[in-house]
Protein backbone atom coordinates (compact mmCIF):
# COMPACT_ATOMS: atom_id res chain seq x y z
CA UNK A 1 0.00 0.00 0.00
CA UNK A 2 1.79 3.50 -1.21
CA UNK A 3 1.60 6.07 1.36
CA UNK A 4 -1.07 8.15 0.14
CA UNK A 5 -3.52 5.68 -0.05
CA UNK A 6 -2.74 4.61 3.44
CA UNK A 7 -3.55 8.38 4.30
CA UNK A 8 -6.98 8.44 2.91
CA UNK A 9 -7.54 4.83 4.89
CA UNK A 10 -6.47 6.49 7.84
CA UNK A 11 -8.70 9.46 7.00
CA UNK A 12 -11.68 7.62 6.20
CA UNK A 13 -11.40 5.57 9.44
CA UNK A 14 -11.06 8.83 11.49
CA UNK A 15 -14.04 9.86 10.37
CA UNK A 16 -16.22 6.67 10.50
CA UNK A 17 -14.95 6.60 13.99
CA UNK A 18 -15.91 9.90 14.89
CA UNK A 19 -19.43 10.15 14.13
CA UNK A 20 -19.95 7.05 15.64
CA UNK A 21 -18.53 8.85 19.03
CA UNK A 22 -20.12 12.05 17.77
CA UNK A 23 -23.44 10.02 18.00
CA UNK A 24 -23.04 7.34 21.21
CA UNK A 25 -22.55 11.08 23.19
CA UNK A 26 -25.50 12.43 21.82
CA UNK A 27 -28.39 12.60 23.94
CA UNK A 28 -30.75 9.99 23.40
CA UNK A 29 -34.50 10.55 23.13
CA UNK A 30 -36.50 7.55 24.75
CA UNK A 31 -38.91 6.10 23.20
CA UNK A 32 -42.44 6.03 25.16
CA UNK A 33 -42.71 8.61 27.37
CA UNK A 34 -45.50 10.33 28.15
CA UNK A 35 -46.63 13.01 25.50
CA UNK A 36 -45.17 16.00 26.18
CA UNK A 37 -42.02 15.54 27.73
CA UNK A 38 -39.04 14.25 26.49
CA UNK A 39 -36.93 12.03 28.15
CA UNK A 40 -32.99 11.57 26.81
CA UNK A 41 -29.96 9.82 28.27
CA UNK A 42 -26.40 10.89 28.35
CA UNK A 43 -24.26 8.62 26.13
CA UNK A 44 -21.43 9.18 28.30
CA UNK A 45 -23.16 8.38 31.77
CA UNK A 46 -26.47 6.43 30.73
CA UNK A 47 -28.07 8.97 33.46
CA UNK A 48 -31.54 10.27 32.05
CA UNK A 49 -33.88 13.64 32.36
CA UNK A 50 -36.77 13.86 31.79
CA UNK A 51 -38.16 17.42 31.08
CA UNK A 52 -41.71 19.35 29.71
CA UNK A 53 -42.52 22.63 28.65
CA UNK A 54 -45.69 23.81 30.07
CA UNK A 55 -47.37 27.56 29.65
CA UNK A 56 -44.20 28.97 28.79
CA UNK A 57 -42.05 27.46 31.56
CA UNK A 58 -39.47 25.04 31.27
CA UNK A 59 -38.77 22.13 33.90
CA UNK A 60 -36.42 19.30 34.04
CA UNK A 61 -35.13 16.78 36.15
CA UNK A 62 -31.96 14.96 35.87
CA UNK A 63 -31.44 12.14 37.62
CA UNK A 64 -28.25 12.13 39.94
CA UNK A 65 -26.20 8.83 40.99
CA UNK A 66 -25.54 8.66 44.95
CA UNK A 67 -21.72 8.81 43.97
CA UNK A 68 -22.20 11.89 42.30
CA UNK A 69 -24.05 13.69 45.63
CA UNK A 70 -21.24 11.46 47.85
CA UNK A 71 -18.50 13.38 46.45
CA UNK A 72 -20.04 17.38 45.70
CA UNK A 73 -20.79 17.28 49.51
CA UNK A 74 -17.74 15.64 50.51
CA UNK A 75 -15.74 18.51 49.19
CA UNK A 76 -17.80 20.82 51.02
CA UNK A 77 -16.86 19.67 54.27
CA UNK A 78 -19.62 16.38 54.96
CA UNK A 79 -17.95 13.12 56.14
CA UNK A 80 -19.52 10.06 53.88
CA UNK A 81 -21.68 8.78 57.15
CA UNK A 82 -23.02 12.41 57.56
CA UNK A 83 -24.24 13.21 54.26
CA UNK A 84 -25.21 9.25 53.15
CA UNK A 85 -28.89 9.05 54.26
CA UNK A 86 -29.25 12.36 51.39
CA UNK A 87 -27.66 10.80 48.90
CA UNK A 88 -29.73 7.54 49.54
CA UNK A 89 -33.25 9.63 49.23
CA UNK A 90 -33.34 9.61 45.54
CA UNK A 91 -31.93 12.66 44.44
CA UNK A 92 -32.30 14.47 41.01
CA UNK A 93 -31.40 18.36 39.53
CA UNK A 94 -34.10 20.66 39.19
CA UNK A 95 -34.07 23.08 36.52
CA UNK A 96 -37.42 25.69 36.12
CA UNK A 97 -37.37 28.36 34.37
CA UNK A 98 -39.57 30.85 33.06
CA UNK A 99 -39.13 31.66 29.43
CA UNK A 100 -42.92 33.32 28.28
CA UNK A 101 -45.25 32.76 31.07
CA UNK A 102 -47.93 35.35 30.75
CA UNK A 103 -46.65 36.81 34.07
CA UNK A 104 -43.83 36.28 36.62
CA UNK A 105 -44.77 32.75 38.63
CA UNK A 106 -44.64 31.97 41.80
CA UNK A 107 -43.83 28.41 43.53
CA UNK A 108 -43.25 26.46 46.89
CA UNK A 109 -41.33 23.59 45.62
CA UNK A 110 -42.58 21.83 49.39
CA UNK A 111 -45.88 22.02 47.46
CA UNK A 112 -44.79 19.63 44.76
CA UNK A 113 -46.63 16.69 44.81
CA UNK A 114 -44.86 13.32 44.20
CA UNK A 115 -47.04 10.33 43.07
CA UNK A 116 -46.17 6.87 43.59
CA UNK A 117 -48.39 4.28 42.03
CA UNK A 118 -51.58 6.35 42.74
CA UNK A 119 -50.18 6.96 46.73
CA UNK A 120 -49.08 10.47 47.34
CA UNK A 121 -45.90 10.65 48.81
CA UNK A 122 -44.28 13.20 50.94
CA UNK A 123 -40.71 13.71 50.70
CA UNK A 124 -39.03 15.49 53.40
CA UNK A 125 -38.65 19.19 52.89
CA UNK A 126 -35.38 21.42 52.42
CA UNK A 127 -35.96 22.24 56.09
CA UNK A 128 -36.38 19.01 57.06
CA UNK A 129 -33.37 17.76 55.65
CA UNK A 130 -31.07 20.77 57.37
CA UNK A 131 -32.40 19.72 60.91
CA UNK A 132 -31.60 16.09 60.59
CA UNK A 133 -28.28 16.77 59.17
CA UNK A 134 -27.85 19.55 61.99
CA UNK A 135 -27.88 17.03 64.42
CA UNK A 136 -24.95 15.67 63.89
CA UNK A 137 -20.88 17.20 63.61
CA UNK A 138 -21.18 18.79 60.69
CA UNK A 139 -19.23 21.77 59.70
CA UNK A 140 -21.42 25.28 59.36
CA UNK A 141 -20.08 26.43 56.28
CA UNK A 142 -20.96 22.39 54.94
CA UNK A 143 -24.66 23.04 55.84
CA UNK A 144 -24.65 26.35 53.80
CA UNK A 145 -23.37 24.75 51.46
CA UNK A 146 -26.05 21.78 51.43
CA UNK A 147 -29.14 24.88 51.97
CA UNK A 148 -28.47 26.80 49.22
CA UNK A 149 -27.66 23.93 46.59
CA UNK A 150 -31.06 22.42 47.29
CA UNK A 151 -33.81 23.71 44.77
CA UNK A 152 -35.22 27.08 46.01
CA UNK A 153 -38.33 26.35 48.58
CA UNK A 154 -39.95 29.33 47.12
CA UNK A 155 -38.86 31.70 44.63
CA UNK A 156 -40.76 34.75 41.78
CA UNK A 157 -39.37 34.06 38.10
CA UNK A 158 -40.03 37.09 35.61
CA UNK A 159 -40.75 35.70 32.52
CA UNK A 160 -37.62 36.02 29.64
CA UNK A 161 -35.22 33.78 31.56
CA UNK A 162 -35.49 33.85 35.58
CA UNK A 163 -34.60 30.47 36.82
CA UNK A 164 -32.74 27.79 38.87
CA UNK A 165 -31.44 24.81 39.22
CA UNK A 166 -30.81 22.52 42.13
CA UNK A 167 -30.90 19.59 43.86
CA UNK A 168 -34.31 18.03 44.63
CA UNK A 169 -34.51 14.64 47.28
CA UNK A 170 -37.87 12.87 46.43
CA UNK A 171 -37.17 10.14 49.15
CA UNK A 172 -37.90 6.97 47.61
CA UNK A 173 -35.41 4.22 47.25
CA UNK A 174 -33.19 3.35 44.10
CA UNK A 175 -35.13 2.45 40.85
CA UNK A 176 -38.46 3.66 41.98
CA UNK A 177 -40.79 5.44 39.94
CA UNK A 178 -43.24 8.44 40.05
CA UNK A 179 -44.88 11.38 38.87
CA UNK A 180 -44.09 14.62 40.10
CA UNK A 181 -46.05 17.82 39.60
CA UNK A 182 -44.63 21.32 39.62
CA UNK A 183 -46.94 23.66 40.66
CA UNK A 184 -46.86 27.56 40.10
CA UNK A 185 -48.78 30.62 40.02
CA UNK A 186 -49.33 33.76 37.97
CA UNK A 187 -51.27 36.43 39.54
CA UNK A 188 -53.33 33.42 41.28
CA UNK A 189 -54.43 31.65 38.84
CA UNK A 190 -52.41 27.84 38.92
CA UNK A 191 -50.17 26.14 36.68
CA UNK A 192 -48.55 23.41 36.68
CA UNK A 193 -46.17 20.61 34.62
CA UNK A 194 -46.03 17.35 34.88
CA UNK A 195 -43.20 14.43 34.20
CA UNK A 196 -44.21 11.26 34.52
CA UNK A 197 -42.35 7.44 35.22
CA UNK A 198 -39.40 9.51 36.09
CA UNK A 199 -37.11 7.13 37.98
CA UNK A 200 -34.19 7.23 40.66
CA UNK A 201 -30.95 6.22 40.04
CA UNK A 202 -29.82 2.99 40.75
CA UNK B 1 12.71 28.44 9.65
CA UNK B 2 14.51 26.80 6.71
CA UNK B 3 15.08 23.51 8.66
CA UNK B 4 11.87 21.46 8.74
CA UNK B 5 11.24 19.07 11.39
CA UNK B 6 11.97 15.07 10.07
CA UNK B 7 8.33 14.69 10.31
CA UNK B 8 7.60 16.98 7.59
CA UNK B 9 10.35 15.74 5.53
CA UNK B 10 9.28 12.24 5.92
CA UNK B 11 5.79 13.09 4.25
CA UNK B 12 7.61 15.34 1.56
CA UNK B 13 6.69 14.42 -2.15
CA UNK B 14 3.13 13.63 -1.35
CA UNK B 15 0.23 15.82 -2.22
CA UNK B 16 -1.93 13.95 0.93
CA UNK B 17 -0.46 15.30 3.81
CA UNK B 18 -0.84 18.67 3.74
CA UNK B 19 -4.12 18.60 3.53
CA UNK B 20 -4.68 15.74 5.83
CA UNK B 21 -2.77 17.06 9.04
CA UNK B 22 -5.07 19.89 9.44
CA UNK B 23 -8.74 17.42 9.32
CA UNK B 24 -6.67 15.14 11.67
CA UNK B 25 -6.47 17.92 14.12
CA UNK B 26 -10.15 19.12 13.15
CA UNK B 27 -11.28 15.77 13.60
CA UNK B 28 -9.69 15.67 17.04
CA UNK B 29 -11.18 18.55 18.36
CA UNK B 30 -14.57 17.92 16.95
CA UNK B 31 -14.60 14.50 19.16
CA UNK B 32 -13.16 15.64 21.91
CA UNK B 33 -15.16 19.05 22.37
CA UNK B 34 -18.18 18.47 25.05
CA UNK B 35 -20.50 21.05 24.26
CA UNK B 36 -20.79 19.18 20.71
CA UNK B 37 -20.88 15.81 21.99
CA UNK B 38 -24.14 16.58 24.12
CA UNK B 39 -22.37 15.69 27.37
CA UNK B 40 -23.27 19.60 28.58
CA UNK B 41 -27.24 19.89 28.90
CA UNK B 42 -27.29 23.13 31.12
CA UNK B 43 -30.04 25.48 30.02
CA UNK B 44 -29.04 28.62 27.78
CA UNK B 45 -27.97 32.33 29.57
CA UNK B 46 -29.76 35.01 28.66
CA UNK B 47 -29.48 38.61 28.96
CA UNK B 48 -32.48 39.48 30.58
CA UNK B 49 -32.86 42.17 33.48
CA UNK B 50 -36.02 42.60 34.98
CA UNK B 51 -36.95 45.47 36.40
CA UNK B 52 -38.32 45.38 39.97
CA UNK B 53 -41.91 45.93 40.80
CA UNK B 54 -40.90 49.03 43.76
CA UNK B 55 -37.68 49.91 43.87
CA UNK B 56 -36.46 49.58 47.38
CA UNK B 57 -33.00 50.60 49.17
CA UNK B 58 -29.76 48.46 48.64
CA UNK B 59 -29.37 46.72 52.09
CA UNK B 60 -25.29 47.15 53.49
CA UNK B 61 -22.81 45.11 52.80
CA UNK B 62 -19.49 45.02 54.39
CA UNK B 63 -17.09 42.13 53.90
CA UNK B 64 -13.52 41.52 53.98
CA UNK B 65 -11.86 40.49 50.50
CA UNK B 66 -9.74 37.83 49.28
CA UNK B 67 -6.53 40.10 50.90
CA UNK B 68 -8.86 40.39 53.78
CA UNK B 69 -9.71 44.05 53.00
CA UNK B 70 -13.19 45.17 54.60
CA UNK B 71 -15.12 46.27 51.86
CA UNK B 72 -18.02 48.89 51.84
CA UNK B 73 -20.78 49.05 49.19
CA UNK B 74 -21.35 52.86 51.24
CA UNK B 75 -17.92 53.53 49.41
CA UNK B 76 -19.54 53.35 45.97
CA UNK B 77 -22.54 55.56 46.34
CA UNK B 78 -22.74 57.67 43.16
CA UNK B 79 -21.83 54.30 40.95
CA UNK B 80 -23.67 52.22 39.30
CA UNK B 81 -23.30 49.03 41.61
CA UNK B 82 -24.33 45.45 40.04
CA UNK B 83 -24.18 43.03 43.51
CA UNK B 84 -24.07 38.97 42.52
CA UNK B 85 -24.67 36.62 45.23
CA UNK B 86 -22.90 33.39 43.79
CA UNK B 87 -21.01 30.28 45.40
CA UNK B 88 -18.30 28.04 43.11
CA UNK B 89 -20.38 25.01 43.65
CA UNK B 90 -23.46 27.10 41.66
CA UNK B 91 -22.90 25.66 37.95
CA UNK B 92 -24.96 28.68 36.96
CA UNK B 93 -22.46 31.12 38.90
CA UNK B 94 -19.55 29.89 37.62
CA UNK B 95 -20.62 29.97 33.67
CA UNK B 96 -21.40 33.83 34.68
CA UNK B 97 -18.34 34.54 36.32
CA UNK B 98 -16.09 35.57 33.08
CA UNK B 99 -19.21 37.35 31.64
CA UNK B 100 -19.21 39.49 34.53
CA UNK B 101 -15.49 40.45 34.20
CA UNK B 102 -16.16 41.26 30.71
CA UNK B 103 -19.15 44.12 31.64
CA UNK B 104 -16.57 45.08 34.64
CA UNK B 105 -13.61 45.48 32.02
CA UNK B 106 -15.91 47.19 29.47
CA UNK B 107 -18.11 49.57 32.12
CA UNK B 108 -15.60 49.88 35.18
CA UNK B 109 -14.22 53.54 33.75
CA UNK B 110 -17.73 54.59 33.25
CA UNK B 111 -19.64 54.85 36.79
CA UNK B 112 -20.42 51.16 37.17
CA UNK B 113 -18.72 48.72 39.99
CA UNK B 114 -19.06 45.35 40.56
CA UNK B 115 -19.30 43.37 44.21
CA UNK B 116 -19.34 39.21 44.27
CA UNK B 117 -20.86 38.29 47.23
CA UNK B 118 -19.28 34.99 48.03
CA UNK B 119 -21.65 33.01 50.07
CA UNK B 120 -20.16 30.16 52.27
CA UNK B 121 -16.70 29.92 51.08
CA UNK B 122 -13.52 31.30 52.06
CA UNK B 123 -10.67 32.85 50.28
CA UNK B 124 -8.65 29.58 49.84
CA UNK B 125 -11.73 27.47 48.45
CA UNK B 126 -12.41 30.21 45.70
CA UNK B 127 -9.08 31.22 44.40
CA UNK B 128 -8.15 27.75 42.44
CA UNK B 129 -11.79 28.76 40.59
CA UNK B 130 -10.80 32.04 40.12
CA UNK B 131 -7.38 30.95 38.44
CA UNK B 132 -9.62 28.57 36.12
CA UNK B 133 -11.46 31.25 34.76
CA UNK B 134 -10.00 32.44 31.10
CA UNK B 135 -9.71 36.07 33.19
CA UNK B 136 -9.09 36.66 36.82
CA UNK B 137 -11.77 38.97 38.17
CA UNK B 138 -10.45 42.48 39.00
CA UNK B 139 -13.87 43.14 40.58
CA UNK B 140 -14.34 42.72 44.42
CA UNK B 141 -15.24 39.49 45.77
CA UNK B 142 -16.30 39.33 48.97
CA UNK B 143 -17.11 36.54 51.69
CA UNK B 144 -20.39 36.27 53.37
CA UNK B 145 -19.35 33.23 55.05
CA UNK B 146 -22.19 32.70 57.02
CA UNK B 147 -24.82 33.42 54.30
CA UNK B 148 -26.42 36.34 56.32
CA UNK B 149 -26.86 38.91 53.39
CA UNK B 150 -29.39 36.35 51.88
CA UNK B 151 -32.51 37.32 54.05
CA UNK B 152 -31.33 40.74 53.77
CA UNK B 153 -31.22 40.90 49.99
CA UNK B 154 -34.50 38.86 49.59
CA UNK B 155 -32.22 36.20 47.93
CA UNK B 156 -33.80 32.50 47.35
CA UNK B 157 -31.32 30.82 45.11
CA UNK B 158 -28.18 31.52 43.90
CA UNK B 159 -27.10 32.87 41.68
CA UNK B 160 -29.61 36.22 41.79
CA UNK B 161 -27.77 39.65 40.66
CA UNK B 162 -29.08 43.22 41.54
CA UNK B 163 -28.85 46.21 39.90
CA UNK B 164 -28.39 49.50 42.08
CA UNK B 165 -28.74 53.22 40.86
CA UNK B 166 -26.99 55.95 41.62
CA UNK B 167 -28.86 56.95 44.35
CA UNK B 168 -28.81 53.62 45.88
CA UNK B 169 -31.79 52.07 44.86
CA UNK B 170 -32.09 48.13 43.39
CA UNK B 171 -33.62 48.67 40.32
CA UNK B 172 -33.47 45.52 38.00
CA UNK B 173 -32.77 41.79 39.31
CA UNK B 174 -31.93 38.86 37.61
CA UNK B 175 -32.36 35.52 39.51
CA UNK B 176 -30.05 32.47 37.57
CA UNK B 177 -26.91 32.09 35.10
CA UNK B 178 -26.74 35.70 33.03
CA UNK B 179 -24.71 36.35 30.12
CA UNK B 180 -23.25 39.75 31.46
CA UNK B 181 -21.39 40.36 28.20
CA UNK B 182 -24.32 41.26 25.76
CA UNK B 183 -24.68 44.32 24.29
CA UNK B 184 -28.09 44.82 25.55
CA UNK B 185 -26.96 43.80 29.04
CA UNK B 186 -24.43 46.53 29.05
CA UNK B 187 -26.63 49.00 26.53
CA UNK B 188 -29.54 48.88 29.81
CA UNK B 189 -26.75 49.08 32.96
CA UNK B 190 -25.24 52.19 30.77
CA UNK B 191 -28.10 54.15 30.79
CA UNK B 192 -28.30 54.12 34.51
CA UNK B 193 -24.71 56.36 34.94
CA UNK B 194 -26.92 59.03 32.80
Amino acid sequence: MNHKMFMIILAFGLIASSFGTYFAKEPRLVKGSAVGQTVTVDGDTGVITWSTTSSGVYFALKQLLPIQVMAFYLKRGFSDSQIEPYTQSCVFMAVLRNDSAPGPIHFISNNWPVDVKGQLHRPLSVNQWVDLLSTTEVKKSALIAFRWAQFPIEQQYEPGGDWNQGMISVGLKAGSQFTLLAKWDVKGKPYHAKLQGVSCAK
Amino acid sequence: MSKESPTMQNYKGSAVPNNIIPIFILLISFCSNPVISGADTSPPLTHKLSPVKESWTAPGIRLKNMDGEVIDIKDLKGKVIIVNFWATWCPPCRREMSSLEDLYQETSNKGVDVIAVNIGEDPDAVFPFLGNLEAYPSFQIVFDAEALLMDQWRVQGLPTTFIINKDGKVIYKAVGGREFNHPLMRQKIMELTK
